[in-house]
């Protein structure tokens, strides 16, 4: 489900102002916790989805230059949406609940925040996403 | 032979060769022989009718008529031609020397011939001139062949005699040494000269057995073999034996006629044999093990002692016995078929193990090995060799006991234990370990009874590497090994082997036994708790996160820290009482009506105010969570601005599950009424934010808020899998 809601909040010009981004989470509050940061960030939420049905769905064409998914969403885990979102470099970082031991090797050279984290680890973990 | 006498002479008278050839036919045809007269020059001038016979012709007479002789051809008797000019009667003419007693061939015109005595002589006259010679001959090829006939003869038994393969002599009356033949001489190495002349008694080594042998000889007696030692040469000693006789002339005994017989080499055969016959008996008797000889019925015709000490009978106590006298009756029955085939020939030999009774009544055990002895002719006698083995057998019956035991206990236990021998072959296991290896283990199963194995991290394990393998290569027990089983069917079991060595007396490897542990229980149990904990930490890494979250946009929105406090402590015991009711129900499915009245109460106050109904329903923890939320923001703003911040207003909770074709839907509608004219908000508060996005976001539903003249209403829709949410 495409969501788009009018900003609020203060943005501020930082080096993220314009990034697209996809985010998958399933938890609303944690989604909303995590579109006002990256909106503060100057980012755009191109598509905010709570399934990985629905991921499956967009991942292949919508126009992100990052996603950022959970690792878990409702039961099921992410890794096919991010496989399909590497196919188009388009660079992955991870939020998870589970700690940094549940990726596959294919997903080692991707950034992971773990929960709860702070709008300045989003920062470090989004710039070095970025850096490829 | 008739000598030609000289006649006498008288002077003046004629002489003899006159006389002779002035004699009438009659006169010489009485001379009882054959005469024939030649003249001075040889001419045949007169012959006598028996001449003529023998010659087989009248030759003619005088000057011109027959040479020499009137055979047709003369021969020596060596058979070489005699040429006439070379006879004795042309040597007579020539030179007056006399023939007598010569022999010539004559043949006759026909060929036939004979051998003639011929005695010639030379007749001279007054002046003993020669006037001519005068030959007496006569056949004598009768006595010829006679004489010649004796001579073979004598010869045949000269040879007889010396070259007999028996050594034969003659002794005479007095004991002398007579004759040898070789094979005597060479019997005892003597040359002639050594033997022949000397007494025989000097050649016997026990004189009373030649003194015994000469006075038998003496009366008369033939010996037979009689058997005596002569001293060789060389000084040994022969074994003989002598056949002999004497002859007899007018009762008194010239010589004796000895045969000798060298048996001193069939003295030593039977010496040999007699030893070799003694030493068999020696060991047969010697030996621990019973030996019979039995006959076609099994009756004992031999025992040797070892026999009787085994079977507790005396010697002739079993020979009167068969076999099957002293057997178990059912041993006796096999015993007896056994040995009928064995008679017949259609078996070689047989072993058995019987049960025979001592006289006493105790019972031995026994192995008998069976055996026949045969000629040509079939079956002889048989054999029988006999062990007592009771001894043994008590042994043998208390260990197969404690095995059994054993086995009993493995088979009884629940893990599934195997053994194998040193080299892996598999040489037991239990049904647990046919269970859990899915298969029956065959006959050349090497180190596990498993169809497959695999490491934990899913590689192959082949068997022969496997930790049986190991532990019976490297003979020590290995410990703390994990593996996966692979059935035939495709199923798999986790387990842990725990293969130990096994070793003998002299501590030598015998073979290794295996108890493996199913641990899918424990595997099961271990991945349980690694995904409780798992999940665990996902809820409560969200939760903080979602607190997070309450927190950052309750701070964005509050009007003072004081206001900011109320609204997270309100939203977070919130979250917490879902949580209780998600726990009660150890985080599955919570009953909706119960959550409502959680959610609502705490925060409506008294509950005449709510109205709650609809049929009962079970929710997941995903939809009681984001209910929670959704219903406290309901109820705070309510509170706050609606339909409970006024004594009259009120508030009714409906809800109900309408089915389509798959899908079901939960609807709940919210109406608040009775509450303060309503104004709908300029802008979108947290709380209408949080609602649409737990309803629409986290459980794909329809979230709509409508700001009423009558009231806040609040209709809400979920899809729910039929029956459950």
């Amino acid at each position: 489900m495409r969501y788009l809601h009018p900003h609020r909040g203060r943005a501020r010009v930082t080096a993220f102002s314009g990034l697209r981004v996809l985010v998958v989470e399933d938890e609303a509050t944690v989604a909303m916790l995590i579109e006002d940061m990256l909106e503060e960030l100057g980012c755009e939420i191109a598509a905010s989805v709570a399934s990985v049905s629905r991921a499956m769905d967009i991942a292949p064409v919508v126009d992100v230059d990052l996603a950022m998914l959970d690792v878990n969403v409702a039961g099921e885990m992410v890794f096919p949406v991010a496989l399909l979102l590497q196919e188009r470099q388009i660079p992955v970082l991870f939020s998870t609940g589970y700690g940094m031991a549940g990726l596959p090797s294919e997903f080692s050279a991707c950034q992971v925040l773990a929960k709860p984290f702070s709008q300045s680890d989003l920062v470090a973990k989004l710039a070095l996403s970025l850096e490829h | 032979m008739s000598n030609v006498e000289e006649f006498p002479r008288r002077a003046g008278a004629p002489s003899e060769f006159e006389s002779l050839v002035a004699a009438s036919p009659t006169a010489l045809d009485a001379v009882p022989g054959a005469v024939y007269l030649c003249d001075r020059d040889g001419w045949l001038v007169r012959f006598n009718s028996e001449a003529a016979a023998l010659w087989g012709r009248s030759p003619p007479v005088g000057r011109n008529g027959t040479r020499l002789c009137g055979s047709h051809r003369l021969f020596l008797t060596d058979g070489t031609p005699l040429a006439f000019e070379d006879c004795p009667m042309a040597t007579a003419l020539k030179t007056g020397e006399a023939t007598r007693n010569a022999e010539v061939i004559m043949e006759r015109r026909d060929g036939s011939r004979f051998i003639a005595l011929v005695n010639i002589r030379a007749l001279r006259d007054g002046q003993g001139r020669i006037q001519g010679a005068i030959n007496c001959f006569q056949d004598i090829s009768e006595q010829h062949r006679t004489a010649e006939e004796l001579q073979r003869r004598g010869r045949d038994l000269e040879d007889f005699f010396n070259n007999s393969a028996v050594g034969l002599h003659i002794v005479s009356g007095e004991g002398i040494i007579l004759r040898a033949n070789d094979a005597e001489l060479s019997l005892l190495g003597y040359e002639p000269h050594e033997y022949v002349g000397r007494h025989i008694a000097e050649f016997h080594a026990d004189a009373p057995v030649i003194g015994d042998i000469l006075h038998r000889l003496s009366s008369g007696e033939k010996l037979e073999s009689y058997p005596a030692r002569l001293r060789a040469r060389d000084g040994s000693i022969k074994h003989v034996v002598i056949t002999s006789n004497g002859r007899f002339e007018d009762g008194k005994l010239v010589n004796t006629r000895c045969f000798t017989v060298d048996v001193t080499r069939l003295r030593e055969a039977e010496a040999a044999q007699r030893e070799s016959e003694d030493r068999l008996s020696a060991t047969y008797d010697a030996a621990t093990v019973g030996i019979a000889e039995v006959d076609v019925d099994g009756r004992l015709m031999r025992v040797n002692d070892a026999s009787c000490e085994i079977l507790g009978r005396s010697r002739e106590q079993l020979l009167g016995m068969a076999i099957f006298d002293y057997t178990y009756p059912e041993d006796a029955e096999q015993d007896a078929a056994l040995y009928a085939r064995q008679v017949s020939g259609e078996l070689d030999r047989y072993i058995l193990r019987k049960r025979a009774f001592r006289p006493d009544g105790s019972m031995i055990y026994l192995d008998v090995h069976s055996s026949s002895v045969s000629d040509e002719s079939g079956f002889k006698y048989g054999v029988r060799v006999i062990q007592d083995v009771t001894a043994s057998k008590h042994l043998e019956d208390r260990l197969r006991e404690g095995e059994r035991h054993l086995r009993n206990l493995l088979e009884a236990l629940p893990a599934a234990v195997y053994t194998t021998d040193a080299e892996g072959h598999i040489t037991f296991f239990n049904q647990a370990a046919v269970d859990m290896a899915g298969r029956t283990p065959q006959q050349g199963d090497l180190w596990c009874v498993t169809w497959r194995l695999f490491n934990t991290d899913g590689t192959p394990l082949p068997h022969d590497s496997c930790p049986m393998a190991i532990a019976l290569k490297e003979n020590r027990a290995v410990r703390g090994a994990e593996a996966i089983a692979e059935r035939p069917d495709g199923t798999r079991v986790p387990f842990v082997p725990y293969p130990t060595p096994l070793h003998d007396a002299d501590g030598n490897l015998i073979g290794a036994i295996n108890m493996l542990v199913d641990i899918t229980e424990r595997k099961l149990a271990e991945n349980r708790q690694k995904t409780l904990i798992d999940e665990l930490n996902h809820r409560v890494k969200n939760t903080l996160a979602t607190v997070q979250s309450l927190a950052a946009q309750t701070a964005r929105h509050a009007q003072s820290a004081d206001d900011l406090y109320k609204r997270l402590e309100a939203r977070l015991l919130a979250l917490s009482r879902a949580h209780d009711l998600l726990t009660e129900r150890h985080w599955t499915d919570a009953p909706l009506e119960s959550l409502i009245r959680q959610v609502l109460l705490p925060v409506c106050g008294s509950p005449e105010r709510v109205d709650i109904s609809g049929s009962p329903l079970d929710v997941d923890t995903r939809t009681a969570l984001n209910l929670t939320m959704v219903l406290n923001e309901l109820a705070t703003n309510a509170i706050k601005y609606g339909g409970l911040s006024t004594e009259e207003g009120r508030i009714s909770l409906s809800w109900s599950v309408q089915t389509r074709a798959d899908t079901a839907l939960l609807v709940l509608l919210w109406r608040e009424t009775g509450g303060p004219p309503v104004t709908p908000p300029t802008r979108r508060g947290l709380g209408s934010r949080l609602m649409e996005r737990c309803i629409e976001r986290d459980l794909g539903g329809e979230f709509n808020l409508i700001f009423g003249a009558e009231g806040v209403a609040c209709d809400i829709s979920i899809p729910i899998v039929a029956g459950h949410a």
